[in-house]
């Protein structure tokens, strides 16, 4: 994306048109943003690529990157979820329906699609960093881009059915016959019918075939960090193996200097990485 | 200086032999004679490169609060390390029993800044005795007076010898005049109520945030600063009025009473800001309130660091 | 084009120019420089051997910059105005000038232009002086600048007895000097004795040739721990670098504003992480992100090196360490096993 002259740290003005919480022990909370003006939503909608993230700012309280977790096709609005950690995220899950909050974005690269046409696509996922592949899951299951990509397979894994985010649509997802989909819990649970297990664990067994395929895992870093050399094994090559990195990060648009890795800058170059890249870069994350 | 820097070395070559120490810091000699740095001696390193003389800027004391407990320390003090090294014992950040004090008397430390204001930046060659520092600036040697180049905080010490070192080297020097530490006190004193602000402000202002004041302190080992707390966010981090001269009131309030005056603050400051005055003035209200003086021993603590049931504060009874 | 500027003048010229635009010239504040806006009774500080102490980056990134004026309540929002009048910043020496243009490929990168910055580098005129006879500290030829390299600048001044000569390097400075008489084929020839002389006075400080190679090379090694052992993590090196560009945004409620301020990898809080996590925890790893990024990843970004050579950070470090020494010392340092 490009500023074409706009002043990029200007955040859209948008209104949260939906807020509930995702887990029953009301750590993550969902906030549903509407544009305030078409032309920003044309904007967005126009630029916008599942993996992307945006910087969301709350005058007086800063600003914060989180992934969307929403796809275009979804509507007019753009979905966050938004674990409780620090002041922002304290401060964002007291917002309701009807608030305003600012947006810049969208920022970064966001999955390579294009690359990945014709693929089989294996999203692994753990914790609240499901929500891009959620949107990313979304994207695939319009039948507009359906056939771009062969078999689905998802695996999400949280650490108790409370935690489990997206529960009715992903719910759902049992009844297709267009993708897989592999629910895992951290410890038994009576009603819990999936797997249970850490996530590496799950894809161990549920071992997807590399063969024209590509992983994306997007999790907690220990989840990440355990799940790559996992599909290594499977065969999975590195040049396959995609991941998204989490760093602080304040301008979003690779100018403060903060994400920076090597030669890259995560909110810019990134934060969508494959196991290829990664490798060539210092291990600082 | 040569020979204190032998006996320096044979000191500390004792402690590895006998294996008295794992790490002893001290001064070593850098690329430029005029910036002797600190340094870490290990048992088996070569101590070559020790250095020891008027231009060693750093409060070696710094440095303790980044060890293990267990590790034990050899370190080089002069008067105002020693008492840092005392006020971080009484502040329990390092034990006593493994900590070897070497002492040395302090005959003032030099402020090149003093001397390049005469010279030029661009100083070379460095000598000094008991009486003279002489420094070569483009082929030329300058001679000054010792006292005339001695950083301001050296010129108010009181306590130049080292208090209960293990071992001193050196005789000990004639403790200074108590009145000459009230000097910087006496001159903010001296001015009326607006021009003391203008002063402050004028100074405080100038301020970058770059917190070398801050880490340049032995007594300034918070894990989390205050200014780094996040939230609240107790002041602005912005270079604004409200934001610097919060931060150098509160780090002047914080030192009450630990503050052993050595001055690295202001010696490590880029843009030149006096800090002395304030952190002197609230040790000689400790001093006259509470008969306190920092680190003179290593075993009583800061009268805002204890309470005891005779305390006449009413809050407390 | 060179013209002759005789030193009785200067303050002449620089009042004329001070009627159209707002003029910057080295200044005296306690015992150190800054660059300050120019009045009648500024007292230039033009003879130090080196730079100004605090840098002149902070003309285009200022350490403390309003981004935007906010309501809270409201979560409504004001720009401020970003174009300065035209500006002229006098005095500037080749090795901040340089870092100027380095700082471009990053504020006004292809992608996204910051408006903040580049709003002030269009507005301003950079007229440079040279330096005669380079300090000790400095070593802007080892990384491929020179005491009066042109790089950035509009015009660049030469020191002789009386006056300056001044080179005229782009066309927004031609009309600056045009009223002046032009340098005689002596002068110049002068001159460029004078910058030959300075340029050779200044010896390599450590070799750049595999210098990246050899620091990704040791990124895991032990050299790291020796070197930062007596850093103590103050952002004096960062702040005063001509270089270094990292900032944080806050926002401050009292005032409803949100700024942009200066940051610096060296302190611990610049890579905390909400989740407790901090990426470098020590001063090592916070060492060596600053050396690595200016002498390793700036290759990666644009093949050159992100510093210019100009010594603050060696001359202002209040525990004496020496990048240039650093450096050598990385050279020298034997690759050790990597263990994963």
């Amino acid at each position: 994306m490009h500023n074409n002259g706009h002043n990029p740290y200007k955040p859209t003005p948008m209104h949260i048109v939906r807020a509930y919480y995702e887990s029953n022990d009301r750590s993550l909370k969902t906030l549903e943003l509407v544009f305030d003006h078409q032309a920003d939503r044309d904007e967005f909608f126009e630029a916008y690529n599942p993996g992307q993230f945006c910087q969301l700012s709350i005058f007086g309280k800063g600003e914060a990157p989180f992934g969307v977790a929403s796809a275009a096709w979804e509507g007019d609005f753009v979905r966050f979820t938004i674990q409780k950690m620090g002041s922002f995220t304290q401060y964002a899950h007291q917002l309701q329906a009807g608030d305003a909050i600012g947006m810049r974005g969208p920022l970064g690269n966001g999955f390579p699609l294009e690359d990945w046409k014709g693929k089989n696509l294996v999203i692994i996922g753990g914790g609240c960093a499901f929500s891009t592949l959620y949107a990313l899951t979304k994207h695939v299951h319009h039948p507009q881009n359906r056939p771009d990509f062969d078999q689905l397979v998802v695996i999400y894994g949280a650490r108790t059915s409370g935690l489990c985010m997206y529960k009715h649509d992903i719910q759902s997802w049992y009844q297709r016959d267009d993708m897989e989909i592999h629910q895992a819990i951290d410890v038994p649970e009576e009603d819990w019918s999936h797997h249970v297990g850490y996530v590496p664990d799950v894809v161990k067994n549920v071992a997807p075939s590399p063969e024209n395929a590509v992983a994306v895992v997007c999790g907690p870093p220990i989840m990440t960090k355990y799940t790559l050399p996992v599909l290594v094994e499977l065969g999975f090559a590195p040049d396959t193996i995609f991941t998204s990195l989490e760093k602080r990060m304040k301008c979003g648009i690779g100018k403060c200097g903060r994400c920076n890795i090597g030669s890259k800058y995560i909110c810019k170059d990134g934060p969508v990485f494959s196991l290829a890249e990664l490798q060539e870069l210092p291990d600082d994350i | 200086m040569s020979e204190l820097i032998a006996k320096l070395k044979s000191e500390i070559k004792r402690l590895f032999d006998e294996d008295v120490v794992d790490v002893v810091i001290a001064f070593k000699k850098a690329d430029s004679p005029l910036r002797p740095q600190p340094a870490f001696y290990r048992k088996g390193d070569s101590l070559e490169d020790l250095e020891y003389n008027s231009l060693c800027q750093n409060n070696l004391a710094n440095y303790l609060t980044r060890y293990p407990h267990e590790t034990r320390i050899g370190i080089v003090v002069r008067g105002c390390e020693s008492r840092s090294v005392n006020a971080l014992v009484v502040e329990k950040q390092h034990p006593r029993e493994n900590l070897f004090k070497i002492g040395i008397p302090c005959q003032g430390i030099v402020d090149l800044r003093k001397i390049v204001k005469q010279t030029g930046e661009d100083v070379s060659g460095y000598k000094e005795d008991q009486e003279k520092i002489s420094v070569v600036f483009k082929n030329k040697e300058y001679q000054f007076d010792r006292k005339d180049v001695l950083h301001d905080s050296c010129l108010r010490c009181v306590h130049p010898n080292p208090v209960n070192p293990d071992v001193l080297l050196g005789d000990p020097l004639p403790e200074g005049d108590p009145g000459v530490l009230r000097q910087a006190v006496e001159s903010f004193e001296a001015l009326t109520k607006q021009e003391r602000y203008t002063w402050f402000q004028q100074e405080a202002e100038r301020c970058i945030r770059c917190y070398a004041c801050r880490e340049a302190c032995p007594m300034c080992y918070c894990t989390e600063c205050f200014v780094d707390h996040n939230p609240p966010r107790w002041t602005e981090s912005t270079i604004s009025p409200a934001g610097t001269q919060a931060w150098h009131i509160i780090r002047a309030f914080h030192q009450t009473g630990r503050c052993t005056s050595c001055g690295a603050c202001e010696r490590a400051c880029p843009m030149d800001i006096k800090m002395t005055y304030l952190t002197d003035k609230l040790n000689e209200d400790m001093l006259n309130q509470y008969d306190f003086a920092p680190g003179m021993d290593d075993t009583t603590q800061p009268p805002f660091a204890s309470f005891n049931l005779d305390d006449k504060n009413r809050f407390v009874a | 084009m060179m013209y002759i500027l005789e030193k009785k003048k200067l303050n002449k010229i620089l009042s004329t120019w001070a009627q159209e635009h707002e003029v910057f010239v080295p200044q005296k504040v306690e015992e150190y420089s800054q660059f300050l806006p120019y009045t009648e009774d500024s007292e230039l500080a033009l003879k130090s051997p080196h730079n100004t102490r605090y840098p002149p980056k902070a003309l285009f990134l200022p350490q403390s910059e309003v981004m935007l004026k906010f309501n809270n309540r409201t979560q409504k929002y004001e720009e401020v105005n970003t174009t300065p009048k035209s500006r002229l910043v006098f005095g500037v020496r080749p090795c901040d000038a340089k870092a100027f243009r380095l700082l471009d490929t990053v504020f006004d990168a292809e992608d996204y232009a910051d408006p903040y910055w580049k709003a002030k580098r269009d507005a301003t005129i950079l007229i440079g002086i040279g330096c005669e006879v380079p300090p000790s500290t400095c070593f802007c030829t080892t990384v491929g600048g020179g005491p009066f390299n042109q790089d950035g600048l509009d015009a660049i001044l030469t020191e002789l007895e009386g006056s300056y000569l001044v080179q005229i390097l782009t066309e927004k400075a031609e009309t600056l000097f045009a009223s002046l008489s032009p340098a005689t084929i002596e002068q110049e020839k002068q001159v460029e004795a004078i910058q030959t002389k300075a340029h050779d006075s200044m010896s390599p400080a450590f070799e750049t040739d595999g210098l990246k190679q050899k620091l990704d090379q040791i990124f895991e090694s032990s050299y790291w721990d020796k070197i930062s052992e007596s850093c103590l993590g103050c952002g004096i090196c960062t702040f005063l670098c001509p270089t270094c560009f990292c900032f944080d945004i806050v926002d401050e409620v009292q005032r409803k504003e949100r700024v942009r301020n200066w940051d610096t990898c060296m302190f611990r809080i610049y890579s905390q992480e909400a989740s407790g996590h901090n990426p470098r925890p020590t001063r090592r790893e916070r060492t060596r992100q600053r050396l690595m990024h200016k002498y390793s990843y700036w290759l990666d970004h644009i093949d050159e090196i992100g510093c210019t050579g100009c010594g603050r950070c060696v001359r202002y470090c209040p525990v004496g360490l020496d990048i240039r020494a650093m450096l050598r010392t990385a050279n020298t340092h034997e690759s050790e096993a990597v263990h994963a």
